[in-house]
């Protein structure tokens, strides 16, 4: 099907959101709570486009959310999604004081954050990208808990769960430096939980734990030979396909 | 703090109250509010088990419990005092209702006193405006309560204002 | 049965009101006392009929005993007051005047609250059942047409005719968006998937509303027949009503419903030995006020917390487990029988071109009569301010009146002509909600209500999405520290800036109503925040840090009724002399302040 945006007339396919044909596209919508490995969720609201009903009424939409259907019309930039951008910064860095990534965003659409009482501390958004990457690795280990003005992410009673095995991709996504990852004495602390580490086999470089290692021995159902890290891993590859190549 | 015979009990009451249900995502709230009408709150055994009945993540189970207002996670007082704030009583008074039972208990909405005699709940609106301000402890209503009445009330339930020695 | 009929219409029937507010006001001890002194007693040759019925819709005057067939009504009714009543009414078929209601201003006692000022304006269509039917009886709802609309529609109408009926009646969901519900049985018919559910809506999170709750806990078999109605429209075979837990009575009479109407074969295989089939599940809400939005609802059903999602695509195609579901409030579902059985004119003739029908609102707030009231759409509030509920109280002012829940908006003495239909009330920034209608005096502050309502959104949310958490976490702070006195002039800017982006960007309907209460009493009542900001002074004694109370000699009777009534003894004072405020130990509650019969006490 075809849809235009921004008066370009692109190609959709049904099931899209505005966001994943814009992103194909190369046409730049800002977001906070997309990753292109999971679903859309609406949450950040950063995404809004306009779009135009038939009838000809505006009105505002998640584009991450948002699915595409023939003859769609949307608008990508505008004064009102200005507005809208503007407004959400102001707010998202006045909650996440203490995260360089939220700062930014608050100058490069030049708004003063409304900086509110206590949390002076906070870096998370709530973006829950988190949430998403550890239900993807299946530890589904944290939560968005409580609700309103209270939600914030934690691990059921705020303490180490059993399922986390320390691969730290939720620390790995997140986009604000929220998540706390202590790494010294071969020891890796995250989530309230210590874990130990493995070395690389190759560089001796401290990289994963062994509750990872098990785990996804256990996905793949087949025993790793030798540890390496994810860069001598890399290099190694390149070096067996060079010898083919040869 | 729990002792060992409490514990078992607790479990054949958590294994009763699944019982009832099949191992289904849709039961858990059902589940949950079993709970909490059994113990006064939804113990970690609780959830842990029922997480493990249902088959979903305790994140899952744990996010559930602290989304719904129903639930809570710690438990409650012998006596909860359930303090409308729904909009009727609201402009009857019954923020300065609040303000007195901190003063007498020393505890605000969602707290419980230390010796575990009280908590005391907001609710947004118990059905009885025409009576409002409308405060429920346990299950007796009073109406049309006044500031002075909340000394009163406390009292009927063994307590004694000041007890948190609150001043300010 | 006919011969049955008769001699229950002979029969006396002494119906005691038991609903929420009446038991609060201690009904069952009253119910005891007849059951008590009726049970073979010998002075009957037939034992009058004893029934618990639900809520009159009176609770302030409750609790409430009505004598049929005489239609005598009587208010505050004590245990003790049975022996006489069952003696001098029942025995000898007088009335016992002293606890008739006496009208305040004609000074003269009404025999019937049927013919009160409170009732009759009012058209009940969806509280037709409700008092005069025993909620935990099936034969009761029966021996008033119930169950007839479901034999109609399965004798005489096609699933589309139906749907043409409901279109023509006009009816609007009562749930507060007014969507036509016409519209959305049909769009849910043609979604060519099967199965398809059907939710009842009964969350009624709103602070200060009870109109769902005296349907469920008064009349339950009239949603049910509703929902059978359209299962038949659909070809749905479960349906779900999802009631508030905290709604004893309600849950109790809605399973014992289910049960009956199990029984008698109106749920189940083969209904009315058609070969429609249908089902009703019970579930319990946590307590989220949320979860009325029907996308959360339908996450709390499937066993999520209830986070709203984008409503991109609608629930008539893609709602419970993904299949198409129609969802309607409770209110909704209690019009359809009438509308099938007396016909789509007849509903429509009632009501406003745009808005047909009447609509239940539970007035409450500082008005004389408080109480649930069914009128017809188009009423003004004036008349339901004054001629249902008698102005308000203790000869003070008013000043606004609050539609449409938390997030609905405050409209002032000048509007009160107003027609109430869900389209003008939209249009002046408030909306119709699911029915509230609280009323407001000068001892209420507008800037502090807009801050209740926000602060309760606060915490009502589901902290989903960025406008409406941060938005309203925004709002919040702004408007306490004007309440404090910490305001600034800028902040009436960023609180309008703030709202527009909630209102336009939030994820679901709460965020982006959220900013309502702000934004109409921004518009109404300006000059109250400006009062706050400039001169730091709450005009309606209301917020602590901007209120001085002080007793005016000159107006001082000396009745010593503030004196009583002040928490921490900061009036001083002897009977019969001037009274005097002790500042420092005031904690400006304000109950001398609104107690006071003589003005006395004065706010600076
Ligand atoms: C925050 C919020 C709360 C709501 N609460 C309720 C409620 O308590 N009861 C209800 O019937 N509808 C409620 N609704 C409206 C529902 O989403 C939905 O529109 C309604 O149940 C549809 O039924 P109707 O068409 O019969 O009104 C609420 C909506 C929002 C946004
Ligand atoms: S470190 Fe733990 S919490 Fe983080 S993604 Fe891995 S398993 Fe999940
Ligand atoms: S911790 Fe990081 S990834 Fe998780 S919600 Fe917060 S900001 Fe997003
Ligand atoms: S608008 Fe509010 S309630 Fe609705 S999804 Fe967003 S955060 Fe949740
Ligand atoms: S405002 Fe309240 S505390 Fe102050 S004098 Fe009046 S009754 Fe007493
Ligand atoms: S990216 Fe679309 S709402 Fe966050
Ligand atoms: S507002 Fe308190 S009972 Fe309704
Ligand atoms: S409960 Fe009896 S009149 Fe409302």
């Amino acid at each position: 099907m075809k849809i235009m945006i921004d008066a370009r007339e692109v190609m959709a396919y049904p099931g899209e959101t505005i966001l994943e044909v814009c992103r194909r596209e190369n046409i730049f919508i800002p977001t906070l709570c997309y990753h292109p490995a999971f679903k859309g969720q609406g949450a950040c609201r950063m995404c809004m486009v306009e779009i135009i009903d038939s009838s000809g009424q505006k009105r505002l939409v998640a584009s991450c959310t948002y699915p595409v259907s023939d003859g769609l019309k949307v608008i990508t930039s505008s004064e009102k999604i200005k507005k809208t951008r503007k407004t959400l910064a102001m707010l998202i860095a006045g909650r996440s004081q203490a995260s360089p990534f939220a700062q930014e965003i608050a100058e490069e659409y030049k708004v003063k954050p409304l900086f509110f009482k206590g949390f002076e501390n906070e870096k998370c958004i709530l973006c829950r990208l988190c949430i998403n990457a550890c239900e993807e690795m299946g530890s589904a280990v944290l939560a968005a808990v409580s609700r309103g003005v209270d939600k914030r992410i934690e691990t059921p009673y705020a303490e180490g769960a059993e399922e986390c095995i320390g691969c730290k991709a939720c620390a790995e996504i997140c986009p604000t430096g929220a998540i706390e990852v202590k790494e010294e004495n071969g020891q890796r602390i995250i989530w309230h939980k210590t874990f130990d580490l493995i070395k690389c086999a190759n560089c001796g470089k401290e990289f994963a734990t062994p509750e990872q290692i098990k785990f996804i021995e256990d996905k793949t159902g087949r025993k790793m030979e030798k540890f390496l890290c994810e860069g001598c891993r890399k290099r190694q590859t390149a070096e067996v396909i060079k010898e083919f190549s040869v | 703090m729990v002792k060992a015979a409490d514990e078992g009990k607790m479990l054949a009451d958590i294994r009763e109250i699944l019982d009832n249900y099949p191992p289904e995502e849709r039961y858990i709230l059902a589940v949950m509010q079993d709970m909490q009408k059994r113990f006064n709150y939804l113990p970690k055994a609780g959830l842990k088990t029922l997480a493990f009945y249902v088959g979903v993540p305790l994140s899952r189970v744990y996010a559930m419990a602290s989304f719904y207002k129903a639930f809570s996670l710690t438990p409650k007082g012998q006596y909860v005092f359930r303090v409308c704030d729904g909009t009727a009583c609201h402009i009857k008074g019954s923020k300065i209702l609040i303000e007195q039972l901190y003063k007498c208990l020393g505890i605000r909405p969602g707290e419980t006193t230390p010796d575990g005699r009280f908590s005391i709940e907001t609710v947004n609106c118990l059905g009885a405006c025409a009576l409002a301000p409308v405060v429920v402890v346990n299950d007796r209503v009073y109406a049309k309560v006044i500031p002075g009445d909340v000394e009163k009330i406390i009292r009927e339930y063994g307590g004694y204002a000041h007890e948190g020695k609150n001043e300010d | 049965m006919k011969e049955k009929m008769k001699i229950e219409s002979s029969v006396n029937k002494v119906m005691v009101c038991c609903g929420t507010g009446c038991t609060a006001n201690g009904a069952r001890q009253v119910l005891a006392a007849f059951m008590d002194k009726l049970r073979d007693n010998p002075n009957f040759e037939v034992v009058p009929v004893l029934k618990a019925t639900g809520c009159n819709g009176w609770c302030e005057k409750g609790p409430i005993v009505k004598i049929m067939p005489q239609d005598i009504s009587y208010c505050h009714v004590k245990a003790e007051d049975v022996d006489e009543i069952i003696d001098r009414t029942l025995l000898k078929g007088e009335p016992v005047k002293r606890l008739l209601y006496r009208d305040p201003v004609k000074k003269e006692f009404v025999t019937s609250i049927h013919q009160t000022d409170f009732y009759r304006k009012q058209h009940k269509i969806a509280l037709r059942n409700i008092g005069e039917i025993d909620p935990g009886s099936i034969d009761d709802y029966i021996e008033r047409g119930g169950y007839k609309a479901l034999k109609k529609v399965l004798k005489e109408m096609t699933p589309d005719e139906v749907i043409e009926e409901i279109l023509k009646s006009g009816l609007r969901g009562r749930g507060g968006g007014g969507f036509p519900t016409g519209l959305k049985w049909q769009a849910c018919k043609n979604t060519p998937r099967f199965p398809k559910y059907i939710i009842c809506n009964g969350d009624e999170g709103d602070p200060g509303a009870f109109m769902d709750r005296s349907v469920m806990e008064g009349d339950p078999h009239t949603i049910i027949e509703g929902m059978l109605i359209c299962a038949y429209v659909l070809k749905a075979e479960r349906g779900f009503i999802y009631v508030r837990d905290e709604y004893d009575l309600a849950v109790k009479y809605l399973r014992q419903a289910i049960l009956d109407a199990r029984e008698h074969g109106f749920l189940g295989e083969n209904i009315l030995k058609s070969d429609l089939r249908f089902d009703i599940e019970l579930v319990r809400g946590g307590g989220a006020f949320v979860c009325g939005e029907e996308t959360a609802l339908i996450k709390s059903i499937e066993g999520y917390p209830g986070e709203p999602h984008d409503k991109y695509v609608f629930p008539t195609e893609k709602g419970l487990w993904g299949q198409p579901t129609v969802i309607n409030n409770v209110e909704t579902w209690a019009n359809i029988p009438v509308i099938i059985l007396d016909g789509a004119e007849k509903f429509a003739s009632l009501g406003t071109v745009g808005s047909p029908g009447t609509k239940v609102f539970s007035l409450v707030g500082k008005v004389v009569n408080t109480g649930l009231v069914e009128v017809p759409m188009g009423i003004t509030l004036r008349e339901i301010i004054y001629d249902i509920g008698g102005g308000v109280p203790e000869g003070r002012q008013f000043k606004a009146v609050q539609t449409g829940g938390p997030s609905g908006g405050c409209i002032p003495a000048s509007h009160l002509d107003l027609k109430v239909d869900f389209d003008t009330l939209t249009r002046e920034g408030s909306m119709m909600g699911s029915g509230g209608i609280i009323v407001m005096d000068d001892t209420t502050c507008m800037v502090e209500v807009a801050r209740y309502y926000t602060n309760f959104l606060a915490g009502e949310s589901c902290g989903k999405c960025t406008p409406c958490r941060e938005g309203i976490r925004a709002l919040v702070e702004i408007l306490t520290r004007i309440c404090k006195g910490e305001g600034e002039l800028s902040d009436l800017q960023l609180l309008r800036d703030i709202s527009e982006v909630m209102q336009e960007a939030s994820l679901c309907a709460l965020g982006r109503t959220a900013p309502n209460p702000v934004l109409s009493t921004l518009r109404f009542f300006e000059d109250e925040y400006i009062a706050h900001i400039v001169e730091k002074r709450c005009p309606a004694g209301v917020c602590p840090a901007l209120t001085t109370f002080y007793i005016d000699p000159e107006l001082c009777t000396g009745c010593t009724l503030c004196k009583r009534n002040c928490p921490v003894d900061a009036i001083k004072g002897e009977a019969k002399k001037k009274h005097e405020i002790i500042e420092d130990k005031c904690i400006r509650c304000g109950e001398c302040y609104r107690r006071c019969r003589f003005k006395a006490v004065k706010v600076r």
